[in-house]
């Protein structure tokens, strides 16, 4: 059953989601290991999204701590932040864009260590999939 | 009959051809990525038939694109409606000076034919690239390297003097002193401020054999390591790497299975000695700490330099030289080495490298002093390139990762080798030569002042005046 987009419900699912993908454990395995690996994702309002979310999915060694949707822009917890326009997002979940492309492309923004985040590209595409495949009603759709 | 062909071929000693005697493998170049039909074709015979055809293309509002072997992969060597000039017709050894010792070539002279006329004289230019097939004029517009480059740097580093013909039909001599500007303009210039006709070329002398040590590293820090020490010891004489991949089955990439590999990471160190002086091997390679020494080979060293022609020749008989070429090749600073190559290896299915291979080549930024190979600050460098031969059909699905890595390379402080793929914006551009940006406008404005020179690769800003 499809869940509502933004909601507790929705980000618990991803957390198992996550939880339940070897792709993820694998491509994962050493995302957060030695380093905080909790990720910021800011939906920044526009097209169908009135109003801009956030996030934070806290992640370790392939395994996802849980998720949940925070107030504001930024969280003591987060170690990165992602930061892009709800369309981007729609298109990247959608599989049109990378989200390499878009952050290597400067389209989407990145606060906290690059380096450390490009060397595991392969790992947040993985993740980028948990989230695409999560059975989801986004705003609009 | 296109007018202007007889009156270019009134005024040159060489061929002038129209499209409808063009070899079709004209239209485009190795990378097969980028095609064009020239409104004429020019086989120069002579210096002098370069100027004539740049002064002829200024009258009549044409460009020149020029071309070698075409061993380019972008928007370099072919030509949409202007003039293309194939300089492979311009292919004589000139003069030799065994003193110096050094060499006189034309620009079109294919390396190969220049190794093999040096051979007896025990002569071998300093750098030479993997492909000996590719032209002097052309390698060193790009810069041109090799698996002696660690020691001796780019090919244009080893360049005593240059003659070219500029964009406004000028032939002058240029050397470290005489006309600085251009001769550095020149290497690694992209052809953008003029067109090498004759290179003397430094020499050195070599040794009749080569005794090559096949090492297998499992891993990049000790690959890295290692590569570092046999840079810096100064035993070897060439040293060359590559990535080489051990397919272990499917995994799934964003949700779909594609093969993936175990990489490991060959080395080749390589030694000139004389007959009946073998190298001693444990001298060489104490301190070093491979997986595991496979095989230790002797050969002449003309085989050692030709060694990658078997490897192409199998490409061609392949069908693989003809697919779509979009190497990406950057040099890496060595501290960001191993975040960029472990990065990228893990998700690159090795059936990408069908016909193609990975390359690590270590090198030295103070070997080379040319104004326009850009490369990072630091002494210890690393070439990475990924070197794909894709089917035509599969290039729109290959081409994000390709982009991506090119741009995830210059993100991690990589720059570009430019033969590749490359198509790019003026800001990567501007990027990608840093402080050099504004004396390479500046040379093309003073020596091309109408843009007739290789259009269509480098988006030089237009002059305000």
């Amino acid at each position: 059953m499809a869940l509502d987009f933004g909601t507790p419900e929705w980000a618990r699912a991803l957390a198992d989601a996550v939880n339940a993908s070897s792709e993820y454990r694998n491509a994962g395995a050493t995302w957060g290991v030695g380093f905080n690996g909790n990720l910021l994702f800011a939906f920044e309002a526009g097209g169908a999204l009135p109003k801009s979310l956030y996030l934070l999915l806290r992640l370790e060694g392939g395994r996802s701590r849980g998720a949940e949707f925070v107030p504001g822009p930024s969280h003591p917890d987060a170690g990165f932040a992602l930061r892009a326009s709800f369309p981007l997002w729609r298109e990247i979940l959608g599989g049109k864009t990378l989200a390499a492309t878009a952050i290597l492309t400067g389209r989407m923004k990145v606060e906290g260590n690059m380096v450390a985040l490009l060397k595991h590209a392969g790992a947040h595409r993985s993740l980028i999939h948990c989230v695409s495949a999560l059975d989801t009603r986004f705003p609009g759709s | 009959m296109d007018r202007l062909y007889q009156l270019l071929q009134n005024r040159i000693e060489g061929a002038v051809a129209t499209p409808d005697e063009l070899h079709p493998a004209l239209r485009t170049n190795f990378g097969n990525l980028f095609h064009g039909t020239p409104r004429l074709v020019v086989s120069p015979a002579s210096a002098r038939d370069v100027a004539q055809t740049v002064a002829f293309a200024r009258e009549h509002g044409l460009s020149v694109s020029t071309r070698g072997a075409g061993h380019s992969q972008s928007r370099l060597a072919i030509s949409e409606g202007g003039i293309l000039l194939s300089m492979t017709s311009m292919r004589r050894v000139l003069a030799t000076d065994r003193a110096a010792p050094t060499v006189d070539v034309e620009a079109g002279v294919v390396w190969r034919d220049l190794v093999r006329h040096l051979a007896p004289s025990e002569l071998v230019p300093p750098v030479l690239t993997n492909n000996l097939s590719v032209t002097v004029g052309g390698t060193l517009a790009i810069a041109g390297i090799g698996v002696a480059s660690f020691k001796y740097g780019t090919q244009g580093d080893n360049v005593r003097e240059l003659d070219v013909v500029t964009g406004t039909g000028e032939t002058v001599t240029c050397d470290r002193k005489r006309n600085a500007d251009l001769f550095w303009g020149s290497l690694a210039g992209l052809g953008q401020a003029g067109i090498i006709t004759r290179a003397r070329l430094d020499l050195r002398k070599t040794k009749p054999m080569t005794r090559t040590y096949y090492l297998l590293y499992r891993d990049l820090p000790s690959f890295l390591e290692d590569a570092k020490l046999a840079m810096d010891s100064g035993r070897f004489d060439f040293i060359e790497s590559w990535g080489s991949p051990c397919p272990q089955g499917l995994k799934p990439v964003a949700g779909r299975r594609q093969p993936f590999a175990r990489w490991f990471y060959p080395v080749h160190l390589t030694v000139e000695f004389d007959h009946g002086h073998p190298p001693d091997d444990a001298k060489l390679l104490r301190g070093l700490k491979p997986f595991e020494r496979l095989y230790t080979d002797d050969a002449p060293t003309i085989d050692f330099l030709e060694r990658m022609t078997p490897v192409f020749d199998l490409w061609k008989r392949g069908g693989t030289w003809r697919h779509v070429h979009a190497w990406i090749e950057t040099v890496l600073p060595w501290e960001r080495a191993a975040d960029v190559v472990e990065a990228v290896l893990p998700d690159l299915p090795p059936s990408i490298l069908v016909g193609g291979h990975v390359l690590l080549w270590p090198a030295k930024g103070s070997t080379s002093q040319s104004r326009l190979f850009m490369r990072p600050p630091g002494e210890h460098l690393l070439g990475f390139g990924v070197l794909p031969a894709i089917p035509a059909r599969f290039w729109e699905t290959a081409r994000p990762m390709l982009e991506n890595l090119g741009h995830l390379t210059e993100a991690l402080g990589g720059k570009r080798y430019l033969s590749g793929y490359i198509d790019w914006s003026e800001d990567r551009w501007r990027a990608h030569f840093g402080d050099q940006w504004e004396p390479f406008v500046a040379l093309k404005r003073r020596y091309d002042p109408d843009s007739i020179l290789n259009p269509g690769f480098v988006p030089f800003p237009a002059a305000t005046d």
